[in-house]
């Protein structure tokens, strides 16, 4: 018996041993860290995608994960003596539409889905006695002629007046804001409303893109400054995605299509500049059709009803020659689905053929410059092909589902956000010999996001109050008109 | 299947071993006698309860892939190596053939206790080397086997154990929740065998197994509205397997053995839930496939003195069968596919018996190759390579009453998931130790 409890013993023991003691070696993983480089001041240029929109508003809770603010303290994890990274915020549910209302769309119901405003009251801008410079300099609306511009025609009205306070004794443009802060690492993505004001409305208003040579001078010209004063400064620019493949252009074609097809008919569509009669017709199945915007989501349930609707919502003193509203709502030529509310393959081809311009501009000036390029253009061509994969989630572009874009389906959501910086900071790990650690996309909230991966396959039509986008313009309204 | 979803903590089967361990450290050293009918009182009420309450509770294993290799503490305490010996009555798992050779009715219950630990390092998606505990838990498979000699030679037999298993939970806000947070799987194995002495030398053994399972998975799902909603998929199975061996004795000093468990194609049903619920998700009935892999032994034993009987084992395990995880749902008629990929792989197993007098002593090592290829490695079941070293004893009590141990450290080897498809690359750590009693009683 003696040698039984011996034995018992010596095997309890070793238990207790490996059990307590367990050698878990740590593998030789990445260290966080900034590499040779000092960074004391990171300061991002941008529009409202560096600003942090979110579902056709500015609020906090969203500006919480704007990209700058994720990589500021994606940049304090690897050591840089940043600080605080300072924004100017509109607390929730954040800025007013035309009526006084906040603007911020929400999910009102599943079923549908139900998007839009609540109606409520909206926000307060906070932090607005800030003694310095901001360090997130994105401008919601702001064309890449707004960063050096002091006139206020491009450094994007009253909401770049939330920013740059310039009757508050500060400077009149972006660029000089910048210079005050002295930062050594820059993030300068502009460009995109340069052709996406364009494409969000139609093609109508502005009637083109920013023409490319002049895109080309005001590049040259930035980012030639911008190295000048700061030779030491690490620059990252970001070149422009196809927009053409965000939610906003993608969701309401697919839906109408069905229907069209389940009635055997054609929409009948003002082709690029007609206002009256129009002489556009489409299955919208077809190779390469005409995309119908977000906007339009409400008119697509009122298909092949009489309806003056469209000109009604927008003011219209009088309808345009030829136009009967008494015909069957985007079936009839005479009642046909507006030219603002669609992107016919003409229009395509300039937004097609803008980005193109644009994006050369931007790498070859870049590269002239010492400014490593973020190329946003393939990684979003890769997502719309493949999706996204991370930590077991599969992100698209598909509208809600998807969970890469907000509600608005022009701006990306929280996650989409950190998806954002975590690419900028693959190129400024590679470019510059730093380490940061990426922004953990699992730990930042999914709205909106995948219901299930099993109803992204399915075309939704949502229902989106026409009021919604009144006051959407002002987010990338403006481009540069010869 | 409700029966076996009692919610109790495996911690109290735990603690009806801890009881047995005070009746096993507390003896009376003057009469030796007297405690061994007090041991023998107490133990079998003890395992009685403890095996009751083993089947009662939710009890989750611990094996390679989701394999469960600890059958009966003798084996274990070699290393597993057992196909060829098969001398006692976990021979309803190894090598049905062995049972010819048993003499008399007999009964054999046991249990054991597995103790893993696992890391996490990534993922390396995020640039990162953070480091994710999984939860501790205990895990308490167990085993149970009845035998009664019909005539001299042939034996009919039943058992009791749950060879697939796994149970797997992360901190549930943890960086992979959306990929999981909990895994629950058990199998339990009913196996009414048979075996037949052919000749002195030859005997052969069969049986079929009736297999219950139940399975468990939860995970975060991304919600517009609440940041902490959660889908849990239950599902259960029954399916029939069958098992079949041969064993051939060359000499009193060497035997062969061979047998093979066949595949068992569980077919699930069961449900899905969301919390908190909603018209969008595809909550309700749900099908998934399970298929429980083939596994074979072959093995040779060799006494070269009296005292010392020494096994080498080969397993191969057929886990090419694991393909994918496929659940459809019936609300939208959708089926989530989560691809596996598995190969087939082998076990190397030597062991050794010493006997002195009324006790054995008794050591192995085992090698259990991975069938998780790098690139599908996952929290669920983070995979890799196992050492095993074994050591234990059986002792005598009386000629009715017999008690083996056996302790059993599984050297996992650090596992990097590489590529993987769900873009969850990392490096995982895992350990564990396994304590095996069993108390076998002749008649």
């Amino acid at each position: 018996m003696r040698t039984v409890i011996k034995m018992f013993m010596v095997l309890l023991g070793l238990a207790i041993v490996t059990l307590s003691g367990c050698s878990d070696s740590a593998p030789s993983g990445p260290v966080a860290s900034l590499g040779p480089n000092t960074v004391t001041k990171y300061v991002s240029v941008g529009n409202s995608l560096t600003q942090g929109i979110q579902s056709n508003a500015l609020y906090e809770s969203a500006q919480l994960y704007s990209f700058p603010y994720l990589i500021a303290q994606q940049l304090t994890k690897a050591g840089a003596s940043i600080g605080t990274f300072e924004q100017v915020y509109y607390t929730d549910p954040g800025t007013p539409d035309a009526t006084g209302k906040a603007s911020r769309m929400e999910i009102i119901s599943l079923t549908g889905p139900v998007i839009g405003p609540r109606g409520l009251t909206p926000g307060q801008p906070k932090n607005t006695t800030l003694t310095r410079p901001f360090d997130n300099l994105g401008i919601a609306g702001i064309p890449l002629a707004g960063f050096m511009d002091e006139t206020g025609t491009y450094s994007g009205g009253a909401t770049g007046q939330l920013v740059l306070r310039s009757q508050g004794g500060f400077p009149k443009s972006v660029y000089k804001h910048l210079l005050l802060l002295k930062p050594d690492l820059v993030t300068f993505w502009l460009g995109a409303n340069d052709v996406l004001g364009f494409a969000t409305s139609g093609g109508v208003s502005p009637s083109s893109p920013t023409p490319s040579a002049i895109f080309g001078a005001l590049y040259t010209q930035a980012l030639d400054s911008l190295r000048k004063n700061l030779p030491n400064a690490r620059i990252v620019v970001a070149n422009i995605p196809d927009v053409r493949a965000i939610p906003f252009f993608t969701t309401v074609g697919p839906a109408v299509s069905a229907r069209l097809s389940a009635l055997g008919l054609s929409l009948s569509y003002q082709k690029r500049g007609e206002q009256g009669i129009a002489t556009g017709t489409t299955k919208l199945n077809e190779a390469n059709p005409p995309m119908l915007t977000l906007v339009s989501s409400t008119y697509a349930t009122l298909l092949g009803t009489p309806t003056g609707r469209f000109y009604k919502d927008n003011r219209f003193p009088a309808l345009p020659p030829g136009i009967d509203t008494t015909k069957p709502f985007g079936l009839d030529p005479r009642n046909p689905w507006p030219s603002a509310l669609i992107l016919d393959p003409d229009e395509q081809a300039l937004v097609a053929q803008a980005t193109n311009d644009f994006n050369a501009t931007i790498n070859s000036v870049a590269s002239a410059k010492g400014a490593a390029v973020v190329d946003f253009f393939s990684i979003f061509n890769k997502i719309k092909a493949e999706g996204y994969a991370i930590s077991g989630e599969i992100y698209t572009t598909a509208y809600v589902s998807g969970g890469l874009f907000s509600l608005d389906g022009v701006h990306p959501s929280s996650r989409g956000y950190a998806i954002v910086a975590n690419e900028i900071l693959k190129v400024v790990n590679q470019k510059f010999g730093m380490s940061i650690p990426f922004v953990d996309v699992s730990q930042v909230p999914g709205i909106p996001a995948p219901l299930s991966k099993l109803t992204a396959e399915k075309t939704i039509l949502p229902l989106i109050p026409a009021e919604t986008f009144k006051s959407f313009e002002w987010m990338f309204r403006q481009s540069v008109e010869e | 299947m409700t029966s076996l979803t009692i919610n109790t903590s495996p911690l109290d089967s735990l603690a009806s071993f801890s009881s047995i361990w005070c009746v096993v450290l507390s003896p009376d050293p003057t009469n030796t006698h007297k405690t061994k009918e007090v041991f023998l009182k107490h133990s079998l009420r003890l395992v009685a309860s403890a095996a009751v309450l083993s089947v009662l509770i939710t009890s989750t294993l611990y094996g390679g892939g989701f394999q469960l290799n600890e059958h009966g503490a003798r084996a274990m305490a070699m290393g597993g190596a057992f196909a060829a010996r098969a001398s006692d009555l976990s021979a309803i798992y190894f090598n049905p053939a062995g049972l010819a050779f048993q003499k008399g009715a007999q009964v054999l219950l046991g249990a054991t206790l597995i103790f893993p630990k696992t890391s996490f390092f990534g993922p390396d998606q995020l640039n990162t080397n953070q480091e994710t505990k999984m939860k501790s838990q205990v895990f308490t498979p167990i085993n149970l086997y009845a035998s009664y000699e019909i005539m001299d030679g042939l034996v009919g037999a039943i058992g009791v154990n749950n060879p697939y298993g796994l149970g797997t939970e992360w901190p549930s806000d943890w960086t992979g929740k959306f990929i999981t947070q909990k895994v629950d799987l058990q199998t339990f194995f009913i196996s009414p065998t048979i075996s037949y002495k052919v000749t002195d030398q030859l005997s052969v053994g069969a049986g079929v197994n009736y297999v219950t399972g139940e399975v468990t998975i939860k995970r975060m799902v991304s919600d517009p509205f609440d940041p902490h909603a959660t889908t849990e998929i239950e599902g259960t199975a029954n399916a029939f397997g069958w098992n079949a061996g041969v064993m051939y004795k060359f000499s009193p000093t060497l035997q062969l053995g061979a047998s093979y468990r066949s595949e068992v194609k569980m077919e699930a049903t069961g449900t899905a839930s969301f919390d908190p619920a909603r018209s969008a998700y595809p909550a309700g009935d749900i099908s998934s496939n399970l298929h429980l892999p083939a596994t074979g032994f072959v093995g040779v034993a060799y006494s070269p003195i009296d005292e010392l009987w020494i096994e080498a084992d080969y397993q191969y395990i057929g886990w090419s069968s694991y393909k994918e995880l496929a659940i459809t749902f019936k609300k939208d008629n959708s089926t989530s596919v989560s691809p596996k990929n598995y190969e087939d792989t082998y076990m190397i197993r030597v062991g050794a018996e010493y006997t002195m007098g009324d006790l054995q002593l008794r050591a192995g090592y085992l090698y259990d190759r991975s069938p998780a290829p790098a690139k599908y490695v996952e929290p669920l079941l983070p995979d890799a390579n196992r050492n095993g070293l074994n050591l234990g004893f059986g002792y005598r009590l009386s000629k009715q009453l017999n008690i083996d141990v056996a302790y059993l450290f599984l050297k996992i080897d650090q596992r990097k998931a590489v590529d993987t498809e769900i873009k969850f690359d990392g490096t995982y750590n895992s350990m564990a130790s396994l304590i095996g009693v069993n108390i076998g009683y002749s008649f």
